[in-house]
């Protein structure tokens, strides 16, 4: 993984909040490979968003509180700061777009000054200059009529319309990351394609790497070169989409992928759900933080956190099944699980 | 936009109709006689005033004229004032009350979306308990002691300084209007500080404020542009009716400072039953209030594009 621009190391969030202190995230490591897009895939709750809102500065703090943890781009840990070589992160270096496109815009300003804003900030246009570089940039989002929508209030587009719009805000400044935080989640699917496709074809050509926060495994496979699996605000399992699909080696991935429906009209059978739900957070459990839904769970698991294992050279599961002695055993599990058969 | 303006226009003359029929039907539903009270009027001013509003008539016949004097925009004359017409008191003594009022909405608004904002902003922090706790103070005490209050202070601080800082009462200058205006004001700045301060912890956690700061906008750019327009909305809803509230709701500060303003004409001609001045006040406050409603719905459709189309 040669240079990338931006490695997060060891990252840990916490909450204050009146019950006592969640530990929302719990030490995450990545890598952004440039032009590339990388995605984040968990449950509800499990972190995903607080990892990517806390690299931008974006938890509301107090309550929220880094504990510890960097992220580099190039040599300077971009945590706690607001600039990177006198230029803004937020905005300029990293562009960030959001679940629900509906809420995700301010009602009484109109979108193309809403795209404007952003290169008036952090590029010093003159407000013509950059109300005609928002027409472009709807334009290039594939917004039709790009030039009378850019003087359209949000409540006049329809919800694609609005992610598209938040799309070229996002890209305006042509920022070498692009967070999406659930992009398609509140669209409906022939607009998901539609923007995932937008997207693709936007980091084709300005050659942004894309940080994909989804909890569908069907936009990750579609998205994605590399994929990290996150459970109870830790990562579970990262490495090459492909291997993470058909080598799933975490018992969670494996769950994931057996609770996907298929496209197979004649399939009468029920979907396969993960027993249980996630540990509690204000009192992580001491081993591994899926040992009590896991299915293959052993006595160490409960009492020692699972170290990542490598399984090739850049995939690798936190889960003690993979432990020197057990390496027989999970090869099974794989092979059982690919055979279709009903988990116990 | 024209045409909702219009339509809004419309709706409000037929409001007004309805005021001036209501309040004629509690007239006239009122037990008594103007004109016979102590004061008793001569024989041949009671035979003109009755030919000329026919109150020998039937109510319904009563009723037209009293309309078609209205249309006309003629209130009538005071039945108990001598040489008064009704218009005459409004248009001397409207203006006073007017100014009076439209400073206090300019301060209660303009104090309550700062205070509002601010408290927000430092939520559940010291300045936020210190102001929430004055609003409380504002909205719980009544006029007349605020007022009494107001005008203590105003002695107090002439006395302190050893001239006139600022004249206790009476009217003319702007001198005269501040205090007057800031204790007229100051229930409704409460008001639409809590208003405000609701409305804007709303704001600041919403989904468009966090795409604000992850454009990395400064965070005045945020406030003024994000956060205050939409927070401001249901303030700038409540500030038609408080407009006319504060301009018609003044008697008692009227009353205190000296003012000499059409509230005490409305209450005098009520105890007194002078029909013509109660019922020309009251259509005239009912129509500046739903007109100011009116306004404000415009003022709004200019502030929020949803309302616009509609």
């Amino acid at each position: 993984m040669a240079d990338p621009v931006l490695s997060v190391k060891n990252l840990a969030v916490e909450f204050d909040t009146y019950g006592g202190t969640v530990q929302a995230v719990r030490g995450v490591d990545f890598d952004v490979e440039r032009g590339k897009t990388l995605a984040i895939v968990g449950e509800s709750g499990c972190g995903k968003s607080v990892t990517v809102q806390s690299i931008m500065g974006l938890t509301p703090m107090p309550p929220g509180r880094i504990t510890s943890g960097s992220a580099m781009m190039g040599d300077i840990d971009i945590i706690g700061r607001k600039t990177i070589n006198g230029e803004d992160i937020r905005g300029s270096q990293i562009g960030m777009i959001f679940q629900d496109p509906m809420t995700s815009l301010n009602p009484t300003m109109n979108i193309g000054s809403q795209i404007a804003e952003t290169l008036i900030v952090h590029r010093g246009y003159s407000s013509k200059q950059a109300f005609a570089r928002a027409i472009e940039l709807l334009d290039m989002s594939k917004i039709p009529e790009a030039a009378k929508r850019a003087k359209q209030y949000p409540f006049e587009f329809s919800g694609g319309m609005l992610q598209r719009a938040m799309i070229a805000m996002a890209i305006a400044c042509e920022p070498p990351i692009l967070i999406a935080d659930e992009p398609t989640t509140a669209l409906d699917v022939t607009i998901q394609a539609q923007i995932l496709d937008l997207l693709m074809e936007l980091q084709r050509n300005n050659g942004m790497s894309i940080i994909l926060i989804t909890h569908d495994l069907g936009v990750v496979a579609r998205m994605a070169e590399h994929v990290l699996v996150m459970y109870a605000g830790q990562i579970v399992e990262h490495g090459p989409v492909d291997e993470i699909f058909y080598r799933s080696g975490h018992p969670y991935t494996m769950g994931l992928r057996a609770a996907m429906p298929t496209n197979d009209p004649n399939a009468e059978q029920r979907l396969t759900p993960i027993d249980g739900s996630p540990p509690d957070l204000f009192h992580p459990p001491v081993g591994c933080g899926y040992f009590a839904r896991c299915p293959h769970a052993m006595r160490i698991c409960a009492e020692q956190p699972p170290q990542a294992h490598q399984l090739s050279a850049a995939h690798a599961a936190k889960c003690w099944l993979h432990h020197e002695a057990n390496t027989q055993q999970v090869a099974q599990i794989n092979l059982r699980d690919h055979a279709g058969e009903e988990p116990s | 936009m024209w045409r909702y303006t219009f339509k809004r226009l419309l709706q409000g003359v037929i409001t007004v109709w309805f005021i001036a029929t209501a309040t004629f039907a509690a007239m006239h539903l009122v037990p008594g006689d103007p004109l016979a009270s102590d004061k008793a009027v001569s024989e041949e001013i009671r035979a003109n005033l009755e030919a000329k509003y026919g109150l020998n008539e039937p109510v319904w016949k009563q009723y037209t004229i009293y309309l078609g004097n209205l249309a006309q925009g003629d209130f009538g004359i005071s039945f108990t004032q001598k040489n008064r017409l009704v218009n005459d008191i409004i248009r001397e003594h409207f203006p006073v009350s007017a100014t009076l009022g439209l400073l206090a909405v300019l301060f209660a608004g303009l104090g309550g979306v700062i205070w509002g904002a601010l408290t927000a902003l430092y939520r559940n922090r010291l300045p936020d308990i210190i102001i929430m706790f004055l609003v409380i103070l504002g909205i719980s005490v009544p006029s007349f002691v605020v007022a009494a209050f107001g005008q203590l202070g105003l002695v107090s601080l002439n006395n302190l300084a050893g001239f006139n800082v600022l004249p206790v009462g009476g009217w003319g200058t702007v001198a005269h209007m501040l205090v007057p205006a800031m204790v007229l004001g100051l229930s409704t700045m409460a008001y639409l500080t809590r208003l405000m301060r609701s409305s804007m912890l709303e704001i600041v956690s919403s989904d468009f404020v966090r795409t604000a700061k992850a454009k990395g906008l400064p965070p005045t750019r945020i406030f003024t542009a994000h956060q205050l327009r939409n927070a401001v909305l249901p303030v700038i809803t409540v500030l038609g009716p408080a407009i006319a509230a504060i301009t018609t709701g003044g008697f008692v500060v009227e009353l205190v400072f000296a003012i000499p303003g059409l509230g005490r004409y409305f209450v005098e001609a009520v105890q007194q039953l002078d029909y013509t001045v109660i019922m020309g006040t009251t259509v005239f406050y009912g129509a500046f209030l739903v007109f100011m409603v009116i306004a404000v719905d415009v003022i709004y459709g200019f502030i929020d594009p949803r309302v616009r189309l509609e």
